[in-house]
């Protein structure tokens, strides 16, 4: 490579690198894009959001299919080609993966594919498939991003999977046992469930999904208790033990009851952990949190100034969008634009299953942790005519608010599409909308949006698609 | 029935505090009996009663804050019980609405703006995620803005308009909005952790002339220029004076001697007679010559000003800055006794000390300070005798005085009282 010197260089080329990346191209920064991988988009695309997203569009298809069952519609049981799906997710992710590079190329991008490690605050070495090669910069982003967290008491088995290997596909055990009831375990327990696997997850914590609010995740929990083979709550691993037959699992529960199961596959998802150790910071000068987390400001600079962090490094919530806000921030800092800075109102969470559940701003149970006083509007999707017509009455959508002046300070929804029903929501807070707000803003019938009018419209006391006796 | 209202008690004052009420209902008053005792910004004061009659009503308590032209009492001449009745009953909701019409005086700081503007937005400020970015690219604190937009949401506009807003104000007020705009709070520090503190209360004097001192620190360039000047002889003059003095509640002080020659350099060089106009192109220059004189109080540090210096005697002087020292110190000062001063001595002289620092008082565009007098060698006609040495400094203001004009002042003051005739 005849150009050494870079005004930036980013390592990692995921969701929040690759955005940082072209941002900064954009403002007209030379820059560098250093990935592990020659593939671009990070885990995110290529071994975590997409794959996952693609595989559950598979799992609804089924679910849905069976289910309609009951209203008179019957299919054959589906036949699964598992190499035809595997190929198809991997044209997913190629087509992605080749959109991107297309777009780093015509931005004049240079690229370089090997791990990078810092040798000062100005230069780092990559090491390349053709040797070691340095380079300098003026500034860096670093956006290395996480990777699935072991439980090192867990011997090595190829039979123990992270959601990378979930995603490999590589087969449909029979027996799947899901580590850890988070948004990662229960989405691929969804997949291995739909596609025949009879799913079992153990929880330490006593609810699924530990952070999302009760309300929400109960008709979610209906389902899987229905669907998968069994949920175990306030249980631990204590042992895996692999025998040519299976693993052979020891659990825990807090009450100090033990029993012994055993799984053809173990799924581990108990959380990300952060992708600090070979940067070598030490030679830079930047310290992390206790947790391995990279300190940054609001305009998400670390303690060295030319050198920047942004994503699931700079601590939770892991989140691709978050990443690429992020991401955008730092290169327009670095482009010289001033006014950039990462303050978000809210950001918001989703989990892919099946109903899905979406929530942004502060959970009820955070307000109240905090002390925080707020007026709820809560709407039941049994009332909505759209949600009747396609069979998910489940849902429920709840708009929380300052009592005072109605602001609208948190939203949540559990239900058929709460990942794109929640973006009304965040749009709302980022612009300081009050229930009236939504209220007064003409939704369509008959849709699954209406519910988010519906809910402000309990706050305001103006709703006529339930009848509320008057309080007195 | 009449009501005694507040009333005028000089220019800029639109509301006071009061410290003590001295009559209650059923009171019968004279004419130029004490109804009450106000605070302002500077001094207290008593309220006299203008009309004869027996307190029906009393409107304030100690503590409410009172705005011209609002009652103090009703009196009647002949009150029947019904009425009295009746208006004692009235009275407590009178104060009530007293309570929340009271106006601040002083201009809240930009930390009280923004924390009432925090309060009426529910914890947070509106403006959307454009707004917030634009905002932060003219360097604009939203709490400080007021939005018009629906809900009291913040706009593009609102923030134009606000920068506007800003950028006519006087310069001098754009340096304070500045600096504390690039301040960060202070957080507030936990004293107890090191051991037992107490904490007392700034009264309404100490607070206002803090935050005057304050302004006029960070936006007048202040320069000080020290200087001696040999008094022996005009120590020997002041001492005679003293002995003709048969009035022993009148002090005889070097004072109105310093202000006299302070007169003589004022005429000869205008621009310490000055100020500088808001906008910073214009010296406003005054024939008139008033001198405030820095005066310590058990309430704090109050500037009675001594009008037309320069038409007035040295005995005329000594009796003024007697009588208006007492008034400070027993918190009787008008306000009017205490405005359009051109030059302040702040004299320390009868407390010790060399050479201190005094700040500017603005609009005026230098002071002297006085420190104390000692006896020093002075090497005069090859031997050293000793001479009443006066230390002295003065703080200028640069944007209008030169050091050269300073230096210039400072030995005029010394040539002076070291030579009296020059006066005449």
């Amino acid at each position: 490579m005849e150009n050494t010197h870079f005004e930036l260089i980013v390592i990692g080329a995921g969701p929040g690198g690759y955005a940082a990346a072209f941002r900064a191209a954009d403002l007209g920064k030379q820059v560098l894009l250093v990935d592990k991988f020659d593939a671009l988009g990070g885990v995110c695309l290529n071994r975590g959001c997409i794959p996952s997203k693609a595989l559950l569009h598979l799992a609804k298809v089924i679910d849905d299919a069976k289910s309609i069952e009951s209203l008179g519609i019957t299919f054959q049981d589906p036949i699964l080609d598992i190499d035809k799906i595997r190929t198809w997710k991997e044209s997913v992710i190629t087509q992605l993966n080749k959109g991107i590079a297309q777009m780093a190329k015509a931005r004049k991008i240079s690229r370089a594919t090997g791990m990078a490690k810092f040798l000062s605050p100005n230069s780092i070495i990559v090491t390349e498939s053709t040797g070691d090669y340095t380079y300098t910069f003026d500034n860096c982003i670093i956006a290395t991003g996480s990777k699935p967290a072991k439980i090192p008491t867990f011997p090595e088995d190829p039979r123990i999977i992270s959601s990378t290997g979930a995603l490999l596909l590589k087969d449909i055990p029979e027996n799947l046992l899901v580590v850890g009831g988070g948004y990662i375990g229960l989405e691929m327990g969804t997949v291995y469930h739909a596609f025949g696997s009879k799913v079992t997850v153990v929880e330490f914590m006593p609810s699924l999904l530990p952070g999302a609010d009760v309300d929400l995740v109960k008709p979610l929990q209906k389902k899987l208790t229905i669907d998968f083979n069994k949920i175990y709550l306030s249980t631990k691993v204590v042992e895996i033990i692999p025998e040519t037959a299976g693993l052979t699992v020891h659990f825990e529960t807090a009450s100090g009851e033990k029993f012994i199961e055993s799984f053809d596959k173990v799924l581990v998802s108990v959380g990300r952990k952060p992708n600090t150790e070979n940067l070598l910071l030490e030679k830079v000068g930047i310290s992390l949190t206790d947790r391995g987390f990279i300190p940054v400001n609001d305009k998400r600079q670390t303690s060295v100034s030319n050198i920047f962090a942004i994503g699931d490094i700079t601590g939770d919530p892991m989140l691709a969008h978050k990443a690429t806000h992020e991401g955008k921030v730092a290169a327009e800092v670095i482009s010289g634009d001033k006014s950039s800075s990462f303050d978000p109102k809210a950001i918001p969470a989703v989990i892919f299953t099946d109903p899905e559940i979406a929530w942004a701003g502060p959970t009820e149970a955070e307000l109240k942790r905090d002390g925080i006083p707020y007026v709820k509007g809560e709407f039941p999707w049994q009332a909505s005519g759209r949600a009747i017509a396609l069979d998910r009455t489940e849902g429920k959508t709840k708009i929380l608010a300052d009592p005072e002046t109605n602001t609208i300070i948190g939203i949540g929804i559990v239900g058929a599409n709460a990942g794109d029903l929640i973006s009304e929501g965040m749009l709302a807070i980022e612009m300081g909308a009050d229930a009236e707000d939504i209220g007064l803003t003409i939704h369509p019938h008959p849709s699954l949006s209406e519910t988010i009018a519906n809910a402000a419209e309990m706050i305001e006391g103006t709703i006529t698609d339930l009848y509320i006796p008057k309080s007195k | 029935m009449a009501q005694i209202l507040l009333p005028e008690l000089g220019e800029g004052i639109t509301s006071v505090e009061i410290s003590d009420v001295s009559i209650k209902v059923g009171d019968n008053l004279s004419i130029d009996d004490i109804l009450i005792v106000v605070e302002t910004d500077k001094a207290s004061m008593e309220i006299p009663c203008t009309e004869a009659g027996e307190v029906s009503t009393v409107h304030v308590s100690s503590g409410d804050t009172l705005s011209p032209g609002e009652p103090i009492v009703t009196l009647s001449g002949e009150a029947s019980s019904i009425e009295k009745n009746v208006d004692v009953e009235e009275s407590p909701v009178e104060v009530i609405q007293q309570e929340i019409i009271e106006t601040p005086q002083t201009p809240p700081t930009s930390a009280e703006q923004s924390e009432s503007t925090r309060e009426s937005n529910g914890g947070s400020t509106s403006a959307s995620p454009s707004v917030r970015r634009f905002a932060r690219e003219l360097g604009c604190n939203l709490t400080d803005v007021s939005g018009t937009g629906p809900k009291g949401r913040i706009t593009k506009k609102d923030i134009e308009n606000y920068i506007k807003m800003v950028l006519q104000q006087p310069p001098t007020q754009n340096i304070i909005q500045d600096v504390q705009a690039t301040t960060p709070p202070k957080p507030e520090i936990d004293f107890t952790q090191w051991g037992n503190v107490s904490r007392i209360k700034l009264n309404k004097i100490k607070r206002a002339t803090g935050e005057r001192l304050q302004e006029a620190w960070q936006t007048i360039p202040h320069v000080t220029q020290f200087d001696k000047a040999d008094i022996t002889e005009l120590d020997k003059i002041r001492k005679s004076l003293k002995a003709l003095n048969r009035n022993k509640n009148i002090k005889v002080s070097h004072l109105p001697f310093f202000m006299k020659a302070i007169v003589k350099i004022l005429q000869n060089m205008p621009e310490f007679n000055s100020s500088l106009s808001n906008d910073g192109k214009e010296l406003i220059l005054k024939t008139y010559i008033n001198i405030g004189v820095a005066v310590d109080t058990p309430n704090g540090l109050v500037v009675p000003v001594i009008k037309d210096v320069d038409k007035k005697s040295i005995k005329q002087l000594t009796l003024e800055l007697s009588q208006l020292s007492e008034k400070a110190r027993l918190g009787k000062l008008l306000p009017v006794e205490m405005q359009g001063g051109c030059f302040t001595i702040s004299s320390l002289g009868g407390v010790g000390g060399t050479y201190f620092t005094p700040i500017i008082n603005p609009p005026e565009v230098a002071i002297m300070g006085i420190s104390r007098m000692q006896i020093e060698p002075v090497f005069i006609n090859k031997k050293f005798v000793p001479r009443k040495m006066l230390p002295f400094s003065l703080s200028y203001d640069h944007r209008v005085i030169d050091g050269v004009t300073a230096v210039k002042f400072t030995r005029t003051f010394a040539a002076i009282l070291e030579d009296l005739s020059i006066l005449s």
